[in-house]
């Protein structure tokens, strides 16, 4: 299977990472699995999740949903969601150690000031009863931030940079904001701490076109002017495929692909990426191509329990696939994990 | 085209066997906690009480002079009332008119309530405000000073008399809860979707709302009846209510007012017999509420 | 056929009287909807679409104008009279899950509208059940599977053909999909879209589909009419390629100018444009209304409303003093290049 082209190699779990993007990124999880308790015993939701956010770069998360992708964001801030437990691996960021050794406190400490961590703007993650210049004292004094003043001035900037009235912005409640602004409000709150690791869970899932341009933009700004390390998760390949510098594909809880933005879209190598870009609305392409996948979307209990996760939905499935997880394949700078296409050329 | 086609043959056994066995497990919802199985076993103990107590025991309880507020002994494993009569034998005799006249009261409490609430909320317009007027005339008046009045003239002789009086005072906080319910759930997507089908507005509410309001009925019926004993009890024991028969709100009058039991160790055994039973119905009540919301509710059980 | 003539709507706001402060949600609107054909409504939200959807299906009423459907007006109808006419426009909401009754299996949920047409019928029980199985067929899902299952077993995507089912038993004209996939998995969109476009040859019933995501209207669109919808009034209408490809107003520029364009297999649309600023809902332009925000404005569009005039030669209309077609959608890039 290996060896007919020159660069790919089957590596196992400790191989890709050293072959891929530099070494000294910013978040390295490692071997990460979380379990769920369920009637049938407990099940993981993110199995084995190997993942590089390479430093300065933007990196994207696609997924659906049960794919794990938001518990696997809320791991790497230490706040796995309940009943949920990781069951193994670790998340280290740069200045931090790992996350998930940590303790509560430090815990507290870490979020905000060193990860931001943007919710989805039509999740209520404001506060309905506080005007958002309040929460913003409040972030600042659960840091224990000394210059309340500066801090005010940080967000105000932040805010203006982001084309929004800052006065008004900071005496409004929540429902007095439309989508996109709680959006850009739940950014400059993630930022205001001058945070260095930046995550977004959808960030613009029930926006409107223009106002999910201007989110991306603002994003892109961002980004750069604080030569920031993003994580962007969405199930929209699109918002993906224009933002990230890197992408990463989730399907039941597994990486299974992973690479440079282009060259991802480009040639897929993992069926679920091909199946996907084909079975995608676009505005480009031919309609009559277009396929719908097939089968459902798995949760926790209708996931293979052997072998490959995806060979129900699989065009390519042969037997191997039925018996055997796929290990990673690595291909110059990327990675993606099937047995059929791991013998094809770049 | 089939999109269930993709689905393994394990994956689609398990599913149906998970399926199956949902609809077999509603009635477990009911003991599937050691709480509610201890809440079960107290309803059914109190309700055979009610049902069948009056038949354990002669018409007449047998007084025993010699031995007045006697304490808990074998022969009186609860002691025994100012006539020395067994004071287990009045509890259980007791049940049967106070939890008859809470069922009967909370039963035409929720009748009228969910009627009333279900046409104000589905019909806001013609007629919804009419009847929320005299919804809230009745949440107004204020139902246990009325009965003390009323009960001068009127001398709830009959445990029917009993439920009826307490239900036409108590429907009030039900209409109003309903009808928000109803409220709501007419702009929900399977209720316009069902308008737009052409179905009759009776089918909607009895087909669409109903069922989703049944949980919160269920719920409220189980609270009422903890309210409507409260009532009761409280109007026997304040003497507001002459007695014929034998009940709870009876016994704690007597304790309280003949027998000195407040101040008194005496007749203590008397005085927290009746107290007792009504804290383990109210208990047991209240932690079946929760079973019974998840009994209509397919969403909550945690299959 | 389906026609709305000059259809406005104006609801009240909280503080105000009608009229003053009002929100105009509809501004004297006109559109056609041919048998089994395909029309999509394109805008933002708040633009207005939703509140046509409704209209059509009778769920919302209109302050002026008229709508026609099947050669009937219905301005001169009571509420009661137009029932049966709004029963011919079935609508399948955005969010599937709320549009099924949570207490009802997906059997019960389907014979209630199959037993008034029964009854219409007269035909019996068999009837229905054969008609309930042919149904769930027609909709790519399996009866034995689905019938004796309440909706919350069921994923996004199979609850939605379960409300096209259902929308199928009375046999309607025309299925007003309002944000129809928004909320399924991206992987399940395109085989509820597939369908929908489908059943206009298999059924015969035409399609309305309104959206904020122009690519899926692509979809369902095929040889059908777009469009584009800007604070209630059409800014721009025509065929749906056309209109992607050769966008003359705008605003639609704008839009198509912000759909995200893919690293290694799209580029940027050359002449792509933005608003100058956002969109303030308070303002009332006495011009054009997209004027305050328009990168092309010139002195007279802020003078009056500008009419839905025709592009010379084409079927395309827009409302803009100054149209140019200009390339904003994003175009697939050569093979090779990453």
């Amino acid at each position: 299977m290996a060896g007919d082209t020159g660069e790919a190699t089957l590596a196992g779990p400790a191989g890709p990472l050293e072959h891929g993007p530099d070494a000294s990124a910013a978040v390295r999880v490692r071997d990460l699995t979380v379990s769920f308790p369920t009637p049938d015993g407990p099940l993981p939701a993110v199995a084995g999740v190997s993942l590089d956010l390479a430093r300065g770069q933007i990196t994207g998360l696609v997924g659906e949903s049960g794919s794990g992708k938001s518990t696997l964001a809320l791991t790497l801030l230490g706040a796995v969601p309940a009943p949920g437990q990781v069951a193994s691996g670790s998340v280290v960021i740069d200045d931090v150690g790992d996350v998930l050794a940590l303790r509560r406190p430090e815990l507290r400490q870490v979020r905000g000031a060193k990860i931001g961590y943007v919710f989805q703007a039509s999740q209520n993650s404001l506060n309905p009863l506080k005007p958002v210049g309040k929460q913003l004292l409040d972030v600042g004094r659960s840091h224990g931030v000394r210059d309340v003043r500066k801090l005010l001035h940080s967000a105000r900037l932040l805010i203006d940079e982001m084309g929004l009235d800052a006065e008004r912005v900071l005496a409004s409640y929540q429902h007095e904001l439309s989508g996109g602004m709680r959006q850009r409000v739940g950014i400059v709150l993630a930022l205001v701490l001058n945070a260095h690791v930046l995550i977004l869970d959808e960030p613009t899932t029930a926006l409107d076109t223009l106002t999910q341009a201007s989110v991306l933009e603002i994003v892109r700004k961002v980004h750069a002017e604080r030569h920031l390390t993003t994580l962007v998760i969405s199930h929209d390949m699109g918002v993906v495929g224009d933002l990230a510098d890197r992408m990463a594909v989730m399907y039941a809880g597994r990486i299974v692909e992973e690479g440079p933005t282009a060259e991802v879209l480009a040639s897929p190598k993992h069926p679920y990426t091909r199946g996907l870009l084909t079975a995608m609305p676009r505005i480009t392409g031919d309609v009559a191509e277009a396929r719908p996948l097939p089968g459902r979307v798995p949760d926790l209990a209708s996931v293979p329990r052997q072998g490959c996760v995806f060979r129900p939905r699989c065009p390519l499935a042969t037997d191997i696939c039925a018996t055997a997880e796929p290990a990673d394949t690595v291909l110059g700078g990327r990675r993606f994990a099937c047995h059929v296409t791991a013998g094809e050329a770049a | 085209m089939t999109t269930t086609a993709a689905l393994t043959p394990e994956q689609l056994q398990r599913a149906m066997r998970r399926s199956r066995q949902q609809t077999a497990s509603r009635w477990r919802l009911f003991v599937n906690t050691p709480g509610r199985i201890v809440s079960c076993a107290i309803l059914v103990v109190f309700t055979l009480m009610a049902i069948g107590g009056q038949y354990l025991y002669p018409a007449n309880l047998p007084i025993d002079p010699d031995s007045i507020y006697a304490p808990p002994s074998l022969a009186h494993p609860l002691g025994t009332d100012f006539e020395g009569t067994d004071t287990l034998a009045l509890v259980v005799t007791g049940a049967r008119y106070v939890l008859l006249a809470a069922l009967i009261a909370a039963l035409i409490a929720v009748f009228i309530g969910t009627a009333a609430g279900l046409a104000a909320g589905y019909y806001p317009r013609l007629g919804g405000s009419a009847i929320m007027q005299v919804t809230d005339f009745v949440l107004a008046i204020p139902g246990f000073p009325v009965l003390l009045v009323l009960s001068t003239i009127w001398h709830f002789s009959s445990v029917l008399q009993m439920g009826v009086a307490l239900g036409v005072f108590g429907w009030g906080g039900i209409a109003r809860a309903v009808r928000a319910q109803t409220l709501s759930l007419r702009e929900r997507g399977f209720v316009e979707a069902a308008r737009g089908l052409g179905l009759p507005g009776g089918h909607i509410i009895r087909a669409e709302v109903l069922p989703n309001v049944a949980p919160f009925i269920g719920m409220n019926l189980m609270l009422q009846l903890t309210g409507f004993i409260y009532i009761e009890v409280g109007l026997f024991f304040l003497g507001a209510v002459p007695y014929s028969t034998n009940n709870w709100g009876v016994m704690l009058n007597n304790a309280v007012f003949q027998a000195n039991a407040v101040t008194s160790p005496r007749a203590l055994a008397y005085l927290l017999s009746p107290l007792i039973c009504i804290l383990l119905i109210t208990l047991a009540l209240v932690t079946l509420a929760n079973a019974v919301d998840e009994f209509f509710n397919p969403r909550l059980r945690r299959v | 056929m389906i026609e709305g003539q000059a259809i406005t709507r104006t609801f009240a706001s909280r503080r105000g009287m009608l009229g003053h402060r009002g929100v105009r949600a509809l501004r004297g609107v006109d559109f056609t909807i041919p048998d089994r054909g395909a029309v999509s409504f394109i805008g933002e939200s708040g633009c207005g679409k939703t509140t046509l959807g409704r209209i059509l299906c009778g769920l919302e009423s209109f302050d002026g104008g008229d709508l026609i459907i099947g050669d009937q007006p219905m301005a001169g109808l009571k509420p009661r009279q137009r029932a049966p006419y709004h029963r011919r426009i079935q609508m399948i909401h955005q969010d599937p899950y709320s549009a099924l009754n949570p207490t009802r299996t997906i059997g019960q949920i389907l014979a209630a509208p199959l037993a008034l047409r029964a009854r219409q019928l007269g035909a019996d029980r068999g009837w229905l059940e054969r008609r309930r199985s042919e149904l769930l067929g027609l909709v790519g899902l399996d009866p034995d599977y689905v019938l004796p299952r309440y909706p919350h077993m069921l994923s996004g995507g199979m609850r939605q053909r379960v409300v096209i089912a259902r929308a199928l038993t009375v046999d309607p004209e025309v299925l007003v999909a309002d944000e129809a996939v928004s909320m399924i998995d991206v992987s399940l969109r395109l085989g509820i879209l597939q369908l929908l476009r489908d059943l206009r040859d298999a059924v015969g019933v035409s399609l309305l589909f309104i959206t904020h995501d122009i690519a899926t209207a692509r979809y369902v669109g095929q040889g059908g009419q777009l469009y584009v919808i800007y604070r209630g009034s059409v800014a721009e209408q025509g065929d749906t390629d056309t209109v992607i490809q050769h966008p003359a107003h705008p605003y639609t520029q704008c839009l198509l100018s912000a759909i995200p364009v893919m690293r290694g297999i799209e580029l940027p649309g050359p002449e792509r444009v933005v608003p100058t600023g956002p969109l303030d809902e308070r303002s009332e332009p006495r011009g054009c209304l997209f004027e305050p925000r328009c990168p092309f404005a010139e002195e007279d569009c802020a003078a009056s409303p500008p009419a839905l005039t025709q592009l010379g030669g084409t079927k395309q209309s827009h409302a803009c003093l100054h149209p140019a077609r200009r390339s904003v959608v994003a175009v697939p890039a050569p093979v090779g290049e990453a």
